[in-house]
């Protein structure tokens, strides 16, 4: 029981923001039998990290009743004083909460917990996320630069800082931020897509002079195939990977290219490994069940309009 | 046929029951008892303040910067390099400044690294206690028995290793005494504590006598001793070398890639 649950969340990990909702459901559904033994299972790192999984699935689904159950039993065993189970129940609370006053008390209440301990990182990730969701950007963001200072190689936070900045626009800033989470993992594909994304955003919305007078659109453009080409090179049937390449190519070829005809080679081979993905993934072939359907689909739409351009 | 004759010794049976098997649940249930006692006597590891995080998060952000600088492209590498060999330079990180230039303080009256040496001591203290007590009581009762005979014949020089205690010369290496099996046990025992406790068990004192030998990389990087404002600067001029250095991975990608998509 406890092993199957364990496969089941390794490979939908419930931290990730999308997961299907039918996905949830079913994990939840295996929260009421596991919890029925909850005594008898072993005292290990793997349990408990697989009652705080299911309490954030629960919370997901809306069974706050397990959920309650699980931070019950992570809290009988760690301690109401474990960074950890304070951050858990401050979800659970955030999760539960009935107003915005409720959530403003929890607020305060984080704020009272890290004015006693400063090093509470978990508290005090939760405070930037509750600040976040309830729009009081600057100061998550304020939030999240001291945590930085203090913690330069969490690239959690990292992340989440690029993805603030992002929602305000801030391309370059965003940048910044994905550039020193490749500094602490180097290998990260994903990264470097997301990279690919961005640049290409910041090269189309450049209405404000550049900083500097070589950073044009179209040098930019080629950032954002190299970052692309990248993320491919790194994880070789990545799909937003081969996406980014041939929009970008796409765009570049539409303007003045200093290397036309390799941009024009890279294009005609990525479309064609897209649509090799695409199919694949469509008619659910083994091994290529992974991707995100609505990835899929979108990637299928691109592939429909270039071919509708060319008619 | 000019093959030695065996020497044969008549044992008491009884000698198989009351000492072989006695020594050896003894030496298994110790081991289980100073698993324990190690994990009873563990203090909480004492949380770091926020200065010392940031003194110690800052410098691996340099050393993170250097070793996969390569990443990202040169302007983002040398603006970040000049950023932080500024602030390395002019200490704005320590968690404290004042003690620049000062020697470093002794760590033997380091109140941080007195809690690691009390740790240290607690359990060579859980490991020496016990040998002593039974190593005593096997030498008090059980010594000079002889009470097992290997299978397989062995080379003299295991006389010493096999027979401590029983000091005749001619008897054949294959006997083996009881102080002896006790020496075999201490250093035997660990597959079945592994077994019963797990893997990272303190039952077993080699593994803890291996882990004294090189105290882990993972431990604080500023251990007692260690005078952080030198690491930093040791680390800024790492990092002029490594800018120096600098080759960009994404250089040339689309040659590169224009074989492989």
């Amino acid at each position: 029981m406890a092993s199957t649950l364990l496969s089941l969340f390794a490979h939908h990990p419930p931290s990730s923001t999308h997961l299907l909702p039918s996905t949830i459901l079913s994990l939840s559904q295996h929260a009421g039998p596991f919890l029925a033994h909850a005594s008898s299972h072993p005292d290990t790192p793997e349990t408990w990290l697989l009652y705080e999984n299911l309490l954030l699935t629960c919370l997901r689904s809306r069974d706050d009743s397990s959920a309650r159950r699980c931070l019950d039993l992570l809290t009988a065993r760690f301690g109401s004083h474990n960074e950890r189970v304070m951050a858990l129940r401050g979800l659970y609370d955030e999760a539960t909460a009935k107003s915005q006053k409720d959530l403003e008390g929890i607020l305060r209440r984080y704020e009272e917990i890290l004015a006693e301990d400063p090093t509470n990182v978990p508290i005090h990730k939760r405070l930037i996320s509750l600040l976040t969701s309830l729009h009081h950007l600057p100061r998550a963001i304020s939030n999240l630069t001291s945590l930085l200072s203090t913690n330069p190689t969490d690239a959690e936070s990292w992340a989440e800082l690029s993805h603030l900045y992002f929602t305000q626009r801030m391309y370059a800033q965003s940048l910044f931020c994905l550039e020193e989470i490749i500094l602490i993992y180097p290998q990260a594909y994903n990264i470097f897509a997301r990279m690919g994304e961005i640049s290409y955003l910041l090269s189309s919305t450049q209405p404000n002079p550049s900083p500097s007078p070589a950073r044009n659109p179209t040098d930019i453009l080629l950032d954002a195939l190299k970052y692309y080409l990248r993320s491919i090179e790194l994880c070789k049937d990545y799909l937003r990977g081969y996406y980014g390449l041939v929009v970008v190519c796409r765009r570049l070829l539409k303007g003045k290219v200093p290397d036309r005809e390799n941009v024009q080679g890279l294009y005609e081979r990525g479309r064609a490994r897209l649509a090799e993905i695409v199919a694949r993934a469509e008619r659910r072939d083994k091994g290529w069940e992974g991707y995100d359907e609505a990835e899929v689909e979108a990637a299928r739409r691109l592939l429909d309009e270039i071919e509708e351009g060319e008619k | 046929m000019a093959q030695p004759q065996g020497q044969m010794i008549l044992r008491d049976p009884a000698l198989f029951y009351w000492i072989l098997i006695p020594i050896t649940v003894v030496m298994v249930l110790t081991g289980i008892l100073r698993h324990y006692a190690t994990i009873l006597l563990q203090s909480t590891p004492k949380k770091q303040d926020l200065k010392a995080i940031r003194q110690q998060h800052n410098l691996l952000r340099g050393v993170n910067l250097r070793t996969n600088g390569n990443h990202i492209s040169l302007d983002s590498m040398v603006s970040r390099k000049n950023f932080l060999v500024q602030q390395y330079q002019s200490g704005a990180y320590l968690k404290n400044p004042e003690a620049v230039g000062q020697p470093p303080v002794n760590p033997m009256t380091d109140p941080a690294g007195m809690d690691q040496m009390m740790n240290m001591v607690k359990g060579n203290m859980a490991m020496i206690v016990p040998q002593t007590l039974i190593m005593g009581w096997i030498n008090a009762f059980f010594s000079g028995f002889v009470i097992l005979k290997l299978p397989f014949p062995l080379t003299i020089r295991f006389k010493s290793m096999l027979q401590s205690g029983v000091n005749t010369r001619d008897l054949d290496v294959r006997w083996v005494s009881s102080l002896s099996w006790y020496f075999l046990n201490l250093f035997g025992l660990r597959p079945v504590f592994t077994y019963i406790l797990g893997n990272d068990n303190a039952a077993d004192q080699m593994s803890q006598q291996m882990q004294q030998m090189n105290p882990g990389s993972t431990a604080n990087m500023f251990g007692p001793g260690q005078d952080p404002n030198k690491m930093y600067l040791a680390e800024a001029e790492n990092l002029e070398v490594a800018a120096g250095q600098h080759e960009y991975v994404l250089e040339g990608i689309e040659d590169r890639m224009r074989a492989l998509v």
